[in-house]
């Protein structure tokens, strides 16, 4: 079959970068593939699909070498604007790709680049706003809408010039899991619907890998794996368990681990699906619990809410009756459908917003009597945006700033310092300017700033997202240690997943307040959306298991 | 249609609630603003201007858009109220001395034809700058930029962008804040000075994150074919129905009337050194053309406006 595009030995530099994006990349895509593309944060996804469009090196500069074609075009000469109607493109942030207003304004842009006829261009604005159901939508400004319908929107944009290559560069990276859930099925429609050629880049591997053809995983700009989806599964296995759905982790770990022979045919499941009939052909073996550790008691209360009404209209607060304790040594998850409130409520935990009704004790002392600056000594509030941090050149500086602010002695200013670096790995990266940092590295710079003046209180506000599984790991375990060493960690999620691994009690959000507040093997276990995939999986079997690792396989007895 | 696209049909619409006038033709809501407008600059007579400005505070509150016009309105009245207070002071060719006092250098005189005349100016200041805020309620942005393109796309593009980005802007510059309180550094502390000068670093951040988002702005214009060559124009309009063309009609007929009437001076006013009778011109057969050519488009199109 005749490729749509080809790499040939691309190799890239950014302009003023020492090291290459793209690194000697050859590959080919052929017409209907569903293409995977995973890789960490700084793999070089996001430049591959840049190269593919002529933004590299067009838009961006720098040193190219190679050749990069797209049917007939050859992107050296051929520039993003001459590619346009071959080459769609959705960015990862929905705010930064929007020109238009409204809705269906938005969508006719692309075209009237093009130069499609008025008449055309109404014709496939309302298939575009039909195809990703936003018709409701049509005239709304976009100012009004939620990520993910603007994301639906950019989606639309670019569907509606009928590309023949789409790509999708973390698409999801910025949205809740709802709308990250919507965005993939329109995604996984259009590509069953009309045979689309995608190459789709995300994190999300358990949400993603069952709809792609191929996968390609990416590592400091060269091409690791260029596989089916079952091949990439076999490889991970041995190499890069963390890329795997949990279904497949979980049917890895059978017979010690040799994990490419786990099922009659040799295929790992990717989804709850295929994990469940596995497990009815599976012979001989069954999944049991493993001992856990036993809990430890949480310490003293750090953080009390009484009553309290929280919102932006005192006549509608989204909470309301909102009492809950937050105790050392734990570990919580605050869960809960977007526009529950979970962002709005830990913004009063340390005096960012202050509540209708009800009060918020710190450490004892109201809230409402401190400033936020003073707040801040007892607990630290990490948003949902780390760059909002940045005010400095280096990381150290950033650092030093907050200890600045805290107002504390020379001394201890630099026993915390060294303190934190060495908790979240810094010391590489002090003297770097915090934007030239990869994502994953500006979140831990960000914590850094926010939780260097060791605070009993750290909270969290969605800090996974658009995190790969290996910085993801990573988090997981500085929080639980940070836990263990008596702070309380709360930390706003909507990643299920992530929650199971490190939390050890889940609070979940709804219309009327707390909806669930306990353990997290008790809150997770049963819970339509609130679940893991491999609670799913083995719920009635094993009832209060989240993840592979309490999971150990077993000769059965029967 | 698929289930899921029947589905997408079912739920409610949005954007649809926009002000009545928003959803007319835009060349029909710009003419019947522009009338409006016209109308604000021209009338000196100050009963007809309290008229006039009572039809566009009505007209606003009409499309539900009063409370989003009030910095508009403060505006204007911080202004009028300056101009109210300070002009009788310096005009002086009023006969009906209300108080007068010397003041420093200054001989001071307060007429009643300088009052009335300070009180008129302010509200034509209003009447003016509420008839572009009008304009803004009339006309979405797209719509403004559809009419602007057809002049300057670039411009146009440059207002649409704008629009669109100022807010991001705002909650940009709000986040970076509240980021900084949460790491203890006191924005909100000490007088106006100090806490401008404690927010004077968050400006730095705040412009790299603008300049950021320029340049990814940018990148998906260049990647949606911006720049590619001769652009096509978007036609899709809403069709022209009664309420337009009588936006429209009502527009050009004030707009005519309103020229006779300054031609006949039935819209003029003389405030020195006598006032004139104000009541004299309301009856006059092109002012009373003008407010029903004004007021019967606009209650047709914001009572039954539904397109």
């Amino acid at each position: 079959m005749t490729a749509i595009a080809q790499f040939t030995g691309v190799t890239y530099t950014y302009p003023g970068a020492t090291r290459p994006a793209l690194r000697d990349v050859t590959l080919s895509i052929r017409p209907a593939e569903v293409i995977l593309l995973l890789g960490g944060s700084g793999s070089g996804k996001s430049t591959l699909l840049r190269a593919l469009n002529g933004l590299v090196p067009h838009f961006h500069g720098g040193t190219f070498a190679g050749r990069v074609t797209v049917d007939e075009f050859d992107t050296r000469t051929a520039r993003p604007h001459d590619l346009a109607h071959r080459v769609g493109l959705v960015f990862q942030d929905p705010e930064n790709q929007a020109v238009m207003t409204t809705v269906e304004r938005e969508i006719a842009f692309g075209l009237e680049n093009l130069g499609v006829a008025s008449s055309a261009i109404t014709r496939l604005v309302e298939e575009a706003l039909i195809s990703l159901g936003l018709s409701h939508l049509r005239h709304a400004p976009l100012a009004e809408l939620s990520g993910g319908e603007l994301q639906k929107v950019a989606l639309a944009a670019v569907i509606a010039t009928q590309p023949h290559l789409l790509l999708l560069d973390e698409p999801t990276s910025q949205l809740d899991p709802v709308s990250s859930e919507e965005l993939l099925s329109a995604i996984r429609r259009l590509s069953e619907d009309t045979g689309a050629t995608i190459v789709l880049a995300e994190h999300r591997v358990e949400r993603c890998l069952h709809l792609a053809t191929r996968v390609i995983y990416m590592e400091d700009g060269a091409v690791l794996v260029d596989a089916a989806p079952q091949d990439f599964a076999g490889w991970a296995v041995s190499t890069r368990r963390e890329l795997l759905p949990p279904v497949a982790r979980l049917f890895a770990r059978r017979l010690n681990g040799q994990a490419a022979a786990s099922a009659a045919d040799g295929h790992l499941p990717l989804t709850v699906k295929d994990a469940r009939h596995m497990l009815d052909v599976v012979e001989g073996e069954t999944p049991r619990r493993r001992e856990a550790d036993p809990r430890t008691a949480p310490g003293d209360v750090v953080l009390k809410t009484e009553k309290l009404a929280v919102g932006y209209e005192r006549a509608a607060p989204l909470l309301e009756g909102v009492s809950l304790e937050l105790r050392r040594g734990e570990l919580v998850a605050l869960m809960g459908e977007n526009g529950a409130g979970k962002s709005t409520l830990v913004k009063h935990f340390n005096g960012l917003l202050k509540p209708f009704r009800g009060t918020v004790r710190l450490l004892g002392a109201d809230v409402a009597t401190l400033s936020v600056a003073e707040a801040a000594r007892s607990c630290a509030l990490l948003g949902q945006n780390p760059n909002d941090y940045f005010v400095r050149d280096t990381v150290a500086a950033e650092i030093d700033l907050t200890l600045e602010n805290l107002k504390l002695d020379d001394a201890r200013r630099n026993e915390l310092a060294a303190r934190i670096v060495a908790e979240l790995d810094l010391a590489e990266l002090l003297q770097r300017d915090p934007r030239d940092l990869s994502g994953g590295e500006r979140t831990r710079v960000a914590l850094a700033a926010v939780a260097c003046g060791d605070p009993p209180l750290v909270v969290l506000d969605e800090p996974t997202r658009g995190m790969d599984p290996t910085r993801k790991a990573e988090l997981a375990r500085t929080l639980r240690r940070w836990a263990a060493d008596g702070r309380c960690v709360l930390v706003v999620t909507h990643d299920v997943e992530f929650a199971a691994r490190c939390a050890s009690r889940v609070l979940v959000l709804g219309d009327s307040g707390v909806l669930a507040d306990g353990p997290v093997d008790e809150v997770l276990n049963g819970s339509l959306f609130f679940s893991t995939q491999v609670n799913r999986l083995l719920r009635h079997a094993l009832p209060g298991v989240l993840h592979e690792d309490e999971v150990e396989w077993g000769v059965s007895l029967q | 249609m698929s289930a899921h696209a029947a589905a997408a049909g079912r739920r409610r619409p949005r954007g649809t609630a926009a002000c009545a006038l928003a959803r007319r033709q835009p060349a029909a809501s710009a003419a019947y603003v522009a009338a409006v407008a016209f109308a604000a600059l021209v009338v000196v007579n100050p009963i007809q201007v309290a008229i006039l400005l009572g039809v566009i505070v009505a007209l606003l509150a009409a499309a539900g858009r009063l409370h989003a016009s009030l910095p508009y309105v403060r505006v204007a009245l911080a202004v009028g109220l300056f101009l109210a207070i300070l002009n009788p002071f310096f005009s002086r060719g009023g006969l009906d001395v209300i108080w007068q006092a010397d003041l420093w250098i200054f001989e001071i005189t307060l007429t009643l034809q300088g009052l009335v005349y300070g009180v008129t100016t302010a509200l034509r200041l209003t009447a003016v700058v509420l008839a572009f805020a009008l304009f803004n309620v009339a006309l979405e942005p797209d719509d403004q930029l559809g009419l602007m393109s057809r002049f300057s796309f670039r411009s146009g593009l440059v207002l649409s962008l704008a629009t669109r980005l100022l807010p991001v802007l705002s909650r940009d510059g709000s986040h970076i804040a509240d980021a900084q309180r949460s790491r203890g550094m006191e924005l909100d502390r000490g007088n106006r000075r100090t806490r401008a000068a404690a927010r004077l670093p968050l400006l730095g951040a705040l412009l790299t994150r603008s300049l950021e988002r320029a340049v990814d702005v940018a990148a998906a214009m260049e990647a949606r074919g911006y720049g590619s060559g001769r652009r096509s124009r978007w036609l899709h309009r809403r069709p022209w129905r009664a309420a337009d063309v009588a936006l429209a009609g009502g527009a050009l007929v004030a707009a005519v009337a309103l020229l006779a009437g300054l031609l006949r001076g039935a819209v003029g006013y003389g405030f020195f050194p006598l006032l004139d009778d104000p009541w004299a011109q309301l009856t006059d057969p092109w002012w009373v053309v003008t407010v029903v050519a004004l007021v019967v488009p606009g209650v047709v199109v914001l009572t039954r406006g539904r397109p």
